[in-house]
């Protein structure tokens, strides 16, 4: 039986609806998810597990490789030592994909998470960064997150000495406030929390 | 961090702003907390920040930090000048990208939900209160027995409302 007009009609009709529902469907995804603004030590993820503020965003080509590249390029932080921790993101709680800092005394340390693709954004991929002493004396405890001081806590300081190297080198930033200053105990008792701006750093699509 | 020492002779020089290390600059904004113990947490640390950030901290309650691995106490108090933090920061699409605040009122005042319930900001005049909590119902249940540190405002009794006719975004540019 040959498919008449009315036939095709129906047909396109029909791919078109089907067409329109997965587009349709998929938007709500389709966005950086900051419900969760913290860094856990385990899944899934709660208010009692959280370790560090989430206080840069890489966005644009923000994929957790291309920050990988970009981070090491720009920083020269190659060093790979330090715990897993984990990252929520709609509804759900996964591995942080890599870490880096500066060295293995003193030293700035970053850990990032590839996200999901964002309408405005790009792509996106959440990180958390910090300065942290090698704790020695009175107790050695290892390492310990500043306390704030002038520069603010070491992490603000991790923030923006991210920031500056990637605006030192051609990458935009803004900053957004998100609010999560929560204060975290460290190993050497004190404490330290975020000022609650994140670093919005752009990342291009070429890897270094 | 400028840290006090807990208890209740450190009141005086947390009211004054002076302790050893933290700053010497009395605080100009109405200070709340809810005393030395909360729904079962002792007051642990009075913290003062006044660098990238200002506000003064209780934290109840204590936790295990390991070395490369903080850990967050069960619950903080942080009282922010109103003109530094306020609801009106959250105007920002950017600044609930993914899930807007939960608009609430608490005592009289206007107040918001993040973070899945486990952050309330509580917006009264001249202060933002900024409770974080394990659940909703902790944060609740510390907003219920927040009160002024000079004892102006009691627990469970309605806060100061910010003034009519000072918009939020002239308060941050006035601060």
């Amino acid at each position: 039986m040959v498919p008449t007009f009315k036939d095709m009609h129906r047909f396109v009709l029909v791919v078109a609806a089907f067409v329109a529902v997965s587009l349709a469907g998929s938007p709500a995804l389709a966005h950086l998810d900051a419900a969760d603004r913290y860094t856990h030590n385990a899944c899934p993820a709660t208010a009692a597990n959280r370790v560090d503020p989430v206080n840069v965003v890489f966005r644009t080509w923000g994929t957790w490789r291309r920050a990988e590249s970009q981070i090491v390029s720009h920083t020269g932080w190659t060093a790979t030592s330090g715990t897993t921790q984990s990252f929520a993101d709609h509804g759900g709680c996964f591995p942080m994909h890599a870490q880096r800092a500066s060295g293995h005394g003193p030293r700035f340390h970053v850990r990032w998470r590839g996200q999901h693709p964002d309408e405005a954004l790009g792509w996106t991929a959440t990180a958390s960064a910090h300065h942290e002493d090698n704790v020695l004396f009175p107790l050695p405890c290892g390492h310990a997150v500043d306390s704030n001081g002038p520069g603010g806590s070491g992490f603000d300081q991790g923030r923006n000495e991210l920031e500056r190297r990637f605006t030192s080198a051609g990458h935009s930033a803004y900053r957004v406030w998100w609010g999560n200053t929560q204060s975290f105990k460290q190993c050497d008792g004190d404490y330290a929390a975020s000022d609650g701006w994140t670093a919005f750093i752009e990342v291009h699509q070429v890897n270094h | 961090m400028g840290r006090f020492a807990v208890g209740i002779l450190a009141l005086p020089l947390l009211v004054v702003g002076g302790s050893a290390g933290a700053g010497t600059s009395p605080e100009t904004f109405p200070l709340y907390w809810v005393g030395e113990r909360v729904d079962g947490l002792p007051l642990a640390a009075s913290l003062r920040r006044d660098d990238t950030a200002r506000y003064v901290s209780f934290v109840y309650g204590d936790c295990e930090a390991r070395s490369d691995a903080g850990c967050a106490p069960p619950a903080e108090i942080q009282v922010w000048p109103s003109c530094l933090r306020n609801l009106a920061l959250y105007d920002d699409p950017q600044a609930s990208v993914g899930r807007p605040p939960e608009r609430i009122s608490v005592r009289g005042v206007p107040a918001a939900f993040f973070d899945d319930g486990t952050r309330l900001e509580l917006e009264t005049e001249g202060s933002t209160i900024v409770v974080f909590a394990g659940s909703r119902g902790g944060a609740l249940t510390i907003a219920a027995a927040l009160r002024s540190l000079d004892d102006s405002v009691a627990a469970g009794h309605p806060f100061p409302a910010r003034r009519k006719g000072v918009s939020q975004k002239e308060g941050v540019q006035s601060c």
